[in-house]
């Protein structure tokens, strides 16, 4: 169909660190994804060259076919190196006094946050992070609030005012305030927060720089997450927020009257303007789990487990239930935050993982560290001297060294033999090919048992979850990681490869907002008074709700277009780590509907932490109260195209090494595979961006959706 | 079933539970009898299902560890204590039928052993018989005699079967928040018996069919002071012993039963030949010594029994010997004797603590299991605070002298480490955590509860060699430190943080810092009647320096009773939220009836609303010449909160460093006037009855130790300390006298090193990593940013670095006579090209001895032994008295570089750190000649 007769309703794009993924989809749910380099410096430039290269496959053009689109999501890794290369804002922060080292000490655990599990044992290597406030602009105020919220010291406002002047003349961009148990009671947060606003205004800054009050923002108990999501907030994403803005701008240019937003850590899409933007810190991997689970309901399947690799992790989610989880105390790059991410497992397994023999130990190994985009010893000019996963991969024939990238580099298999015999194959006193192999199995081992602990550490089995594999270097080892294990199906998109910005426009318009409550529900406490008691949480609901609704009508969205979920966060009392649950009611006001609140959080401790017994005789806390506001948006459909009987075209053929030898094995482009075509293993399908190896005993076929379904014969 | 009663020629034969239908008891005097005879676990010469299927071999390790990680890691938010859920006191294990571990979680490792040491009592006690082992038992331990360190850390066990055979046992331990001992906490200071540490469990099965007993549960409810922490605790060290027995039967079903019993023995053999290949490749032979203390001051607390309050110094005398294929000893032998008080150990928690040091350090990226047991051997004497004769004793406080005595261990192996090159993992010594504070009483939510404040975990590192130590973030018992929130403390115990601050001067200092501390003020809060205690705020110095670094500071205890700090605020006055400089605390303007001032531990007090609290935190030791540390470094420190300025002048001389050398070089005089003044003191007994009893308890358990005492001192045959110590059996030491030369040459004589039979001259070959002569250059000339030192550290070890070690420093001397050995920082053992002797060098080219010889002998002496001294380097309340400690500093003669610094009671000979088996060395494991 010619682009002029085409309408394009939805634009995603996920601008990673080196190539920019587009995924633009029209009214009857076909797509086409674009890619192009990535722009740091102006991510608008990297999104229209891709988006040019995605409509180019249309005969199409931005400005043809912006107009149209009536929903656009973004995710970029700007934020993300803002913070990675502590180049954000210059913040000051107001603290409780006593608690001025906070940055500097931050806490022990984020000195090892994302070691493998030999440096969190080898302490040598443990290191503080450089703190993204200097100390000298960390001043501290007297005054306490007690963990019941009651006052148990004034506030010293004079302080609040010195320390306010000191900030500002210091020249600092903008200003944070984290006071303990401001989440409980914000009362001297707000009061440092005018005193704030006093100074500025005597300064004529009036709404120039920016203030961020911990309890407005992140109002979660523990001070340090919370402290690192509100200063992150000042630091990195609100000038951010710029950078959005002027994608915006670019994409108005071409006539897009559409609202830009963005992927959010929880699972939903925000509006540039939203007020939580750290949320938005990480999202291209948070939009593939978001896509599997798009996906899976139209698949209907309810438990999906979500398989990505790239060039330095495996990175596994996990959807129950038709819900993916939510790490209530996530952390991103070394720094522990407040606010929930979808959960992600990345494990350090890529496909340039190096891989050695310990001498002492005498066993091969695939470490932590990878050689990431610089790719193995078969691409001379990355300097890599040690054998990775790929080299591996190459001399096996899986990989084809004339159509890696599309042809666009060039492999030296021979200097990656040579280099795998010596480091590997002599140690081991095993043939190169064997060594190579062996080590493969070994790695697709280690991250089938990763794959299949998430499941089975829930209390399931691998019988109720269909596996979903996507990102570069997913399907290339699908196969090895799904031997024996009994998915109820292994499924690969076939745009695996573009399936994170996919995601992305998959995800609801949804503006998530929470605030500790701390409310017990005790053994002593009679049926009324817990109903009364719970009048708390109706109560924050409420705020919560009204707080949703004026973020939503900063996009022009009337309360009466919002659909509200109203959630908690529940523990047995006396524990420390609570779970989320969405409320089966709405209101809290009868003894039935509480009973049905508690009976959900029963049901659900027992399914996350299945073999441990639930401790109803403790009691319980609420320890937060949640709303989610969405709003309807396009999204795209589920392609679906008449299945053809038959197999594609043979590209060619070459000798792949599967388990123990040699085999002639059949080429496929990936591109030319129909609906309904079926390839026997061996065969190896090839694309540009990925390669699909399916080995001696196993088959893929394409479905009506454009998604492989890899089978045991 | 435990045990299977079949009927044959019409008697009754009782089958055991073990592998094969061996009984338990069969299966352990079979290992060990093997052990015995070949030198490998479990006789077993060959490593087969590894050498013909390296790769599935490896397959099924990996999937073991990641069960126990992913079972840790899941439980853990089971538990209602910050200490498990904040800070991850928690570790699971998986054990073979007769207690050997095979593989371990991340955690508080220090337990892996422990749980070994219970298992295996309960197997020679016929637990099978009596109370029989069945599928769905649970097992619990606490008891330190049978397997443990203290009774807070409790342990669990599940039996894991597979068709009527004991496979395997899953163990899980954490620490607890309370365990109902005399007083309130983890590790209370007050019990000076047994009968006072609180919650038994010896081996008890507390459940069958999956389920804990509810006997159970009721006793724990009445006999800890938060009972519901100690519920949740129970069922997360359950849910995970059951998580690891799924995957051991997923494991089985995949794998079968026989090929996964070969991998346990396989693994255990393949980690104790991974750990002497490591030894080899990584240290030296040779004895190496390191002696820690700990002062216990109960002479003024009137709560205690009588026996019990006296004030005593205890020593931990640390000797490792590292040697023939590998073999690792740690040898306690010297050390004081158990006593009237909680600081006691068990040889089961003696060989936990060397666990967690060998973990961190050598072991970490190796199969960790007890194949590291089966290459090393503890020595902990009967009747020293290492191994009671008395059941009797407490240990519920036996870190306290475990940690300091310990504190040898990395500076022992730091000097191997150096010798050989590996820099980047050279780490000084840990601090000693400190103060833990611990408490109880009716809480703010107006309910009894006990409490133990876990921020301990977040100490200083020692000093690296190429590094600072890391600040806040380490403790010894755990390698992943963390502090936790104060949001989350605050929830766990009526007290209110004032503050939470970097506590100046902390760390040790020199060329490299040890680590800094921090202070917690808080301010009790919500509550009427609760009580506090203190323990190790010692007043000695437990984290000795090294290579000329200095010591950590000690601590000091500070409470306000009835203070006037919430009436000065109610007033809108500013208050004090720290102590800041130890000299000048900010709190002396608070006014109440204040106790503040060097006292190792407090008991109980009671506290309440407004009552003011400081916990202060130790740093860890530093590493090298404080004068060769950089002056920005020290301007970072000042700015940082880390130094206070006075320092930077009279320690690390910022203005003129030259006039500091000259100062020093004028100070020193030479060892032996002042060892001739010292032996008249030693002979007179000049000396503080808490040190000589020290002397007195050591040479009456060890007379190895008193023979060298005396032949240290050139002091009479039968010399002996006219003392008495109540709690050792022998009346008096056995007479006897060897000199230090004779001491040396009887361990070297003894000594043979060498490579182990059937193994090649080097582990097998590596190709790959590890770093260049050029790059290892810029190590050591700090050269490399953070990241660079990280990838190098967590990268693979290169098998010739030592021979590119000593081309760089060779490259660095002013000399041309060959190094033979690097021998600490500034220090060599050289052949002289004139005479052929080996000697030891300083850098500035000072000839101080022989290589066997003690150097510091011949070095240039200044000692610290006077107040005024001490606080030329720490300020007032950061340094012990004299009188239980003083400090000596060792300079090459010729340049005033500061070698070393030894922190010993007065009377105590200098300690000969380092003696290497120079020629098992390059002959044994090098497998070449001395360098001519």
């Amino acid at each position: 169909m010619p682009g002029a007769q085409r309408t394009p309703r939805v634009l995603a794009v996920d601008a990673g660190g080196t190539m920019t993924d587009t995924f633009i989809v029209d009214e009857t749910g076909e797509f086409v994804v674009g890619k192009a380099q990535s722009t740091p410096e102006d991510e608008a430039e990297g999104l229209l060259s891709s988006a040019v290269d995605a409509l180019r496959q249309w005969d199409t053009t931005p400005a043809q076919a912006f107009p149209q689109i009536v929903s656009g999501v973004f995710s970029g890794t700007a934020m993300l190196n803002r913070l990675l290369t502590r180049s954000g804002l210059n913040v000051g922060v107001i603290v409780t006094a006593g608690h001025e080292d906070i940055l500097q000490m931050e806490r022990g655990i984020q000195t090892y946050l994302g070691y493998s599990y030999a440096d969190r044992l080898h302490v040598a290597t443990h290191h503080h992070n450089e703190p993204l406030v200097p100390r000298n602009q960390v001043l501290g105020v007297r005054g306490r609030i007690d963990l019941m919220g009651a006052e148990a010291l004034p506030l010293r406002e004079g302080e609040a005012r010195e320390a306010a002047q000191q900030l500002l003349d210091a020249g600092v961009d903008a200003i944070c305030v984290c006071l303990l148990y401001a989440y409980r009671n914000p009362a001297h947060e707000l009061r440092v927060g005018e005193i704030l606003a006093e100074e500025k205004a005597a300064r004529g800054l009036n709404g120039d720089l920016p203030v961020f009050l911990s309890s407005e923002f992140y109002p979660s108990r523990r001070e340090f997450p919370r402290l690192n999501s509100t200063v992150i907030e000042a630091y990195a994403a609100e000038p951010s927020r710029a950078t959005l803005r002027r994608v915006r701008e670019r994409t108005a240019a071409y006539g897009a009257g559409f609202e830009l937003r963005v992927m959010a850590a929880h699972g939903g899409t925000v509006s540039i303007d939203s007020k939580q933007l750290a949320t938005t810190l990480v999202s291209g991997p948070i939009g593939g789990v978001i896509g599997a689970g798009w996906l899976a309901e139209r698949l209907g399947a309810r438990n999906v487990i979500c398989t990505d690799i790239g060039g330095t992790s495996f990175d596994i989610g996990l959807i129950t239930d038709g819900r993916h989880e939510l790490d209530a105390t996530p952390d991103v790059a070394r720094f522990l935050l407040s606010s929930p991410n979808v959960l992600i497992d990345s494990v350090g397994a890529g496909t340039g993982s190096y891989v050695r023999f310990d001498p002492f130990a005498r066993r091969p190994e695939v470490s932590p560290d990878s050689a990431g985009a610089r790719i193995g010893v078969c691409w001379p000019e990355g300097g890599v001297d040690t054998v990775t996963v790929t080299d591996l991969n190459l001399i096996l024939g899986r990989l084809n060294p004339d159509y890696f990238l599309g042809g666009d580099i060039d492999l030296d298999v021979e200097r990656a033999r040579r280099e795998v015999a010596r480091q590997l194959a002599e140690p081991l006193n095993l043939g190169v090919e064997a060594a190579a192999a062996g080590i493969l199995e070994l790695f697709e081992s280690s991250l089938r048992n990763e794959a299949t602990g998430r499941v089975l550490g829930k209390g399931y089995s691998p019988v109720d979850y269909t596996l979903l594999c996507y990102g570069g270097g997913g399907p290339l080892h699908v196969a090895g990681y799904t031997e024996g294990v009994p998915y109820a199906e292994v499924l690969v998109p076939a745009w695996a490869a573009g399936f994170s910005a996919f995601g992305c426009a998959c995800a609801d318009f949804e503006l998530r907002l929470d605030r500790t409550v701390d409310l017990p529900l005790l053994p002593v406490h009679p049926p009324e008074q817990r109903v009364a008691m719970a009048g708390l949480i109706e109560a924050t609901w409420a705020a919560l709700r009204e707080s949703v609704a004026a973020e939503f009508a900063k996009s022009g969205f009337g309360e009466d277009d919002l659909r509200f979920t109203h959630a908690v966060r529940m523990q047995y009392y006396g524990q420390l780590i609570d779970i989320e649950l969405d409320s089966p009611v709405s209101t809290l006001q009868t003894q039935e509907n509480l009973e049905a609140l508690i009976s959900a959080f029963n049901a659900a401790y027992r399914s996350t932490y299945a073999r441990s017994a639930p401790s109803p005789e403790l009691g319980y806390l609420v320890t937060q109260a949640i709303v989610r506001g969405s709003v309807d948006v396009e999204k795209p459909r589920l392609p679906t195209f008449d299945e053809v009987p038959g197999t594609p075209p043979l590209k060619g053929g070459r000798e792949v090494w599967w388990r123990d030898g040699f085999v002639w094995t059949d080429v496929y482009e990936m591109d030319q595979v129909l609906p309904g075509h079926a390839i026997q293993g061996p065969a190896v399908i090839e694309a540009p961006a990925t390669t699909f190896a399916i080995p001696p005993g196993r088959q893929a076929w394409l479905d009506r959706h454009q998604i492989f379904h890899l089978e045991t014969r | 079933m435990a045990t299977i009663d079949v009927v044959r020629g019409g008697e009754r034969e009782r089958h055991g539970i073990g592998w094969s239908g061996l009984t338990l008891q069969k299966m352990l005097a079979d290992s060990e009898r093997r052990f015995a005879e070949t030198g490998f676990y479990a006789g077993l010469d060959r490593l087969e299902l590894k050498e013909c299927d390296p790769i599935g071999y490896e397959k099924i390790f990996s999937r073991v560890r990641g069960g126990l990680v992913s079972a840790r890691e899941t439980a853990l938010n089971i538990s209602a204590s910050p200490i498990v859920r904040e800070l991850g006191e928690l570790c699971f294990a998986l054990y073979t039928p007769e207690g050997d571990s095979v593989a371990l979680s991340t955690g508080i490792i220090v337990h892996v052993h422990t749980m070994s040491s219970a298992i295996k009592y309960m197997v020679r006690n016929g637990w099978e018989d009596n109370p029989r082992i069945r599928p769905g038992d649970i097992f619990a331990n606490n008891q330190p005699t049978i397997g443990g360190v203290h009774n807070a850390d409790v342990q669990t066990f599940v039996p894991i079967f597979w068709e009527d055979e004991l496979i395997a046992w899953a163990g899980g331990v954490c620490h607890v928040m309370d365990i109902g001992a005399a007083t309130p906490g983890g590790a209370p200071v007050g019990p000076t018996t047994r009968y006072e540490d609180g919650i038994d469990l010896t081996c008890t099965k507390i459940g069958e069919e999956d389920t804990i007993a509810a006997w159970h549960w009721k006793r724990c409810e009445l006999m800890s002071r938060s009972p519901k922490s100690y519920i949740l605790d129970e069922r997360t060290r359950l849910a995970g012993c059951h998580m690891i027995r799924d995957t051991v039967e997923r494991l089985i079903l995949d794998e079968g039963v026989g090929r996964v019993k070969t991998f346990m023995r396989e693994a255990i053999e393949d980690g104790r030949r991974g750990f002497k290949a490591r030894v080899r490749a990584m240290t030296v032979p040779g004895r190496y010594r390191s002696p820690g203390f700990l002062d216990v001051t109960f002479a003024d607390k009137e709560t205690l029994p009588a026996r019990a309050r006296r004030d005593f110094l205890m020593h931990g005398a640390y000797e490792a010997r590292i040697g023939e294929d590998g073999h690792f000893t740690v040898d306690f032998d010297g050390s004081s004797a158990w006593g009237w008080h909680s600081m006691n150990a068990t040889p089961s928690g003696v060989t936990g603590l060397m666990w967690i040091q060998f973990t961190q350090t050598l072991i970490f990226d190796d199969k960790v299991n007890d194949g590291a047991h089966f290459a090393t051997t503890v020595v902990a004497p009967e009747g020293t605070w290492a191994n009671l004769d008395k059941d009797e004793c407490s240990t519920s406080g036996a870190w306290g002298i475990l940690f300091p005595a310990y504190s040898g261990y990395p500076r022992s192996l730091a000097r191997a480490l150096q010798s050989r090159g590996f820099i980047e993992e050279v780490v000084g010594s840990f601090s000693t955590p400190g103060n833990v504070m611990q408490g109880g009483g009716i809480d703010q939510y107006g309910q009894m509860s006990g409490f133990m404040h876990f921020e301990v975990g977040a100490q200083g590192q020692g000093a690296k060699y190429v590094l600072d130590g890391l600040d806040y973030g380490a403790a010894p018992f755990n390698p992943e430190g963390d502090m936790g929130d104060a949001e989350m403390w605050e929830l766990m115990a009526p007290l209110l943080y004032l503050g939470r601050r970097v506590k100046p001067n902390t760390g040790g200092l020199g060329r490299h810092r040890g680590g800094s501390s921090f202070e917690s003020a808080y301010l009790v809060w919500g509550t009427e009647n609760y009580e506090l205690q203190n323990i190790l705020t010692g007043a000695v110095f437990s984290s000795p320096g090294l290579f000329g670094g200095y010591p950590a500071a000690t601590s000091y205890v500070h409470t306000i009773y009835g203070a006037d700090l919430l009436d000065r605020a109610g007033r809108g006055e500013a208050y004090p939220v720290r102590d800041g400089d130890f000299e000048a605390p900010e709190f002396l303007e608070i006014e109440g009836d204040r106790v503040h001032r060097q006292d190792a531990l407090t008991m109980l007090r009671a506290v309440r609303t407004g009552d003011v609290y400081v916990s202060v935190m130790k740093g860890a030791g530093g590493i090298g010449d404080p004068l060769l540390r950089s002056v920005e470094a020290v301007q970072r420190d000042l700015d940082e909160g880390h130094l206070l300025p006075r320092f930077s002048e009279s320690v690390y001389g910022i203005s003129d460093r030259d006039a500091v050398r000259r100062r020093r070089l004028e100070s020193v005089r030479s060892v032996s006037d002042w060892w001739a003044e010292q032996r008249e003191r030693v002979l007179a007994q000049d000396l503080i009855d808490a040190v000589r009893v020290m002397y007195a308890e050591s040479m009456r358990l060890s007379p190895r130790w008193a023979a060298e005492f005396r032949g240290f001192w050139d002091l009479p045959e039968d010399f002996e300390f006219d003392i008495l110590t109540p709690t050792v059996r022998a009346p008096a030491s056995v007479p006897g006298k060897v000199t230090p030369a004779e001491a040396c040459a009887e361990y070297l004589a003894g000594a043979r090193a060498h490579q182990p039979p059937g193994d090649a001259a080097q582990p097998g070959p590596a190709h790959s990593g590890g770093v260049t002569a050029e790059t290892l250059g810029d190590l050591l000339d700090e050269r490399l940013g953070r990241r660079q030192v990280k990838a190098i550290q967590s990268g693979p070890k290169d098998l010739d670095r030592f021979d590119k070690w000593v081309a760089v420093l060779q490259e660095r001397v002013h000399y041309d006579d060959p190094i033979v050995l690097p021998f600490g920082e500034g220090l060599n053992i050289v052949r002289q090209r004139q005479d052929g002797e080996l000697v030891i060098r300083t850098d500035a080219g000072a000839d101080l001895c022989r290589w066997d010889e003690n150097w510091k002998m011949h070095a240039a002496l200044r000692v610290r032994d006077t107040t005024e001294s001490m606080r030329e380097l720490y300020p007032a309340m950061a340094h012990p008295d004299p009188e239980w400690m003083e400090l000596r500093e060792f300079h090459c003669p010729l340049s005033g570089h500061l070698l070393e610094v030894e922190a010993v009671p007065p009377g105590h000979p200098v300690v000969h750190e380092y003696l290497p088996d120079i020629t098992g060395f390059y002959e044994g494991w090098l497998g070449r000649e001395l360098p001519r």
